[in-house]
């Protein structure tokens, strides 16, 4: 099981206190593939990218990694293969730290030699002008912004990206070109994604397969092909996509 | 509500709202004009374009130092450049209202909802205590809330978002205005609860009759939802066209926008990207 898989999780648990938001959840995503996870707010979807990334220790079950099993604590190993993509840029990025700052961080906590090239390279594969690196935040729009952002995941080299709402805080012309961007660096690099999204449309473009997740629960677990074709088998399936589909008047 | 004239409800002309700030003036919305009858209108546009500022020029709050001026401004018939101050503050909230984006930041976190609907009602109706009261949990059973007794003394922090949402609504129109602008007011929202609120709203503006401007960077909720559709890019309207026919646009803006949705029906390999051209500001 674990040599298949980039990502397993087996009756994963995650409680805050009293509730309990994510609920015997298990789910596989082989190496390579690229795997949404929807829901309204609530369901407990960034909740379980959190526990893959190791933000969140207040969990159970199993959960393997690139064959490894998971420790509450993991360490700066799995950091490098597994990085994460926070959803809005512009409260992800430290506003007191140029791109080059940001970009240099993880190279210098990994110890990693030849930072200069790495973090040129780094801004050359997101599309980000080198004239931009010595730039703070406030100084770019929130498209560049969550390219310096992917970049930041992007100079360790992982070959896990967990995108947490990757493009919801942003203009749906700048969504396509980060979209776009995500696209071509799988297919370079052959990375697997874990897509955390409300926006069936932009999962249906991003993965090959996703599960829909209701107050902590795995509801169902579908292709792309069921997505596009509408048949899902679940009744809550149906109605979010029918929801997603915009608004209709009671003739 | 009479429905009796056909006379358009707002009317605007080269409307331009400009920021003198130190290095410069900023246009926020570069000659605007539409008119509006009872219907509902969208403004769609992406971050930037001068939607919500127009949405806030119409009710007069635009901050300094921002500058609103237009050839004509009326509400019905009546002129809003030549009101003063305090006549404009008269029309707003009784005559012209906004729902704003999320309740979470718009509603007095210290004050209980149904408070300040009761509030919204005596401000511009003369009302006792307990007629405003009463007034204020019909609207609340109006917006289908289900159980307003107990929704009336809760605080805004106690409300789920779907629920401060329709509290705003009913807030902004028990004062029954004749015009209706909502800025994003589903956008904080899911998109189950999001269609429920879109369902109470056009209800309500139907069964009143109201002009309802509908601010949205969403192209498929707008086109779903509106009679028309002004499509702004830049503080500048590209076009204005029935909402249904927005799948055949003809504005290369529009036809843009449309092209980078991804789309479950034609899935491409790659999303098409914007250029903008600098001659649509011109």
């Amino acid at each position: 099981m674990s040599t298949q898989h980039a990502i397993t999780a087996e009756k994963l648990n995650v409680s805050f206190g009293d509730s309990h938001v994510v609920k015997d959840l298990s789910f596989a995503v082989s190496p390579g593939e690229s795997y949404g996870i929807v829901g309204e707010s609530g369901s407990g979807k960034s909740t379980v990218l959190r526990v893959l990334a190791g933000l969140n220790r207040d969990w159970s079950g199993e959960v393997d990694i690139l064959g490894k099993r998971q420790p509450k604590i993991r360490d700066k190993a799995f950091y490098r293969a597994v990085q994460m993509v926070f959803q809005d840029p512009y409260g992800s990025l430290h506003p007191k730290k140029t791109v080059d700052d940001t970009l240099a961080e993880p190279l210098a906590i990994h110890g990693i030699r030849d930072a200069e090239a790495k973090i040129t390279r780094a801004m050359a594969d997101v599309g980000l002008p080198s004239s931009f690196r010595f730039r703070f935040p406030h100084q770019l729009s929130g498209g560049q912004r969550q390219r310096v952002a992917i970049a930041r995941a992007l100079v360790l080299e992982p070959t896990i990206l967990l995108l947490d709402e990757p493009t919801s805080a942003l203009d749906v012309s700048i969504q396509a070109e980060v979209l776009n961007l995500l696209q071509a660096l799988r297919q370079e690099r052959k990375l697997t994604y874990i897509l955390v999204s409300h926006d069936l449309a932009v999962v249906g473009h991003m993965c090959e397969r996703l599960l829909v997740m209701q107050f902590g629960r795995g509801v169902e677990e579908m292709s792309a092909e069921t997505l596009a074709a509408r048949t899902p088998q679940t009744d809550y399936a149906r109605q979010l996509l029918i929801a997603s589909e915009g608004f209709r008047r009671a003739g | 509500m009479t429905a009796t004239s056909d006379a358009p409800l707002l009317t605007l002309d080269e409307l331009r709202v400009d920021f003198h700030t130190p290095t410069g003036i900023v246009n926020a919305v570069r000659g605007l004009s539409f008119t509006l009858g009872r219907e509902r209108l969208g403004i769609v546009g992406e971050s930037g374009s001068g939607k919500s500022m127009t949405g806030r020029a119409i009710l007069d709050l635009i901050p300094h130092p921002g500058v609103v001026t237009a050839k004509r401004m009326e509400f019905r018939g009546k002129d809003l450049a030549a009101m003063d101050k305090g006549s404009r503050r008269k029309l707003r909230g009784r005559h012209i209202s906004m729902v704003m984006q999320d309740p979470k930041f718009s509603l007095n976190p210290v004050q209980t909802v149904g408070d300040q609907i009761a509030e919204a009602y005596r401000v511009h109706h003369k009302a006792s205590a307990r007629q405003a009261k009463e007034r204020s949990l019909a609207m609340l059973e109006a917006v289908q809330i289900r159980e307003p007794q107990r929704v009336y003394d809760l605080y805004p922090h106690e409300v789920s978002g779907g629920m401060g949402q329709r509290v705003m609504i009913a807030m902004m129109l028990i004062a029954e205005p004749e015009i209706l602008i909502a800025d994003e007011p589903t956008s904080a929202l899911d998109v189950t609860v999001q269609l429920q609120i879109l369902k109470i709203l056009d209800d309500l503006v139907t069964s009143r009759g109201m002009g309802l401007i509908f601010i949205s960077h969403d192209l498929h909720l707008v086109k779903s939802f509106c009679d028309r559709v002004i499509v702004m890019y830049g503080g500048k309207a590209m076009e204005t066209l029935p909402a249904q026919e927005l799948d055949r646009a003809q504005h290369p803006y529009t036809r843009g926008l449309l092209g980078c949705l991804p789309d479950l029906d034609h899935p491409r390999e790659k999303l098409a990207t914007l250029t903008r051209d600098p001659a649509w500001l011109a």
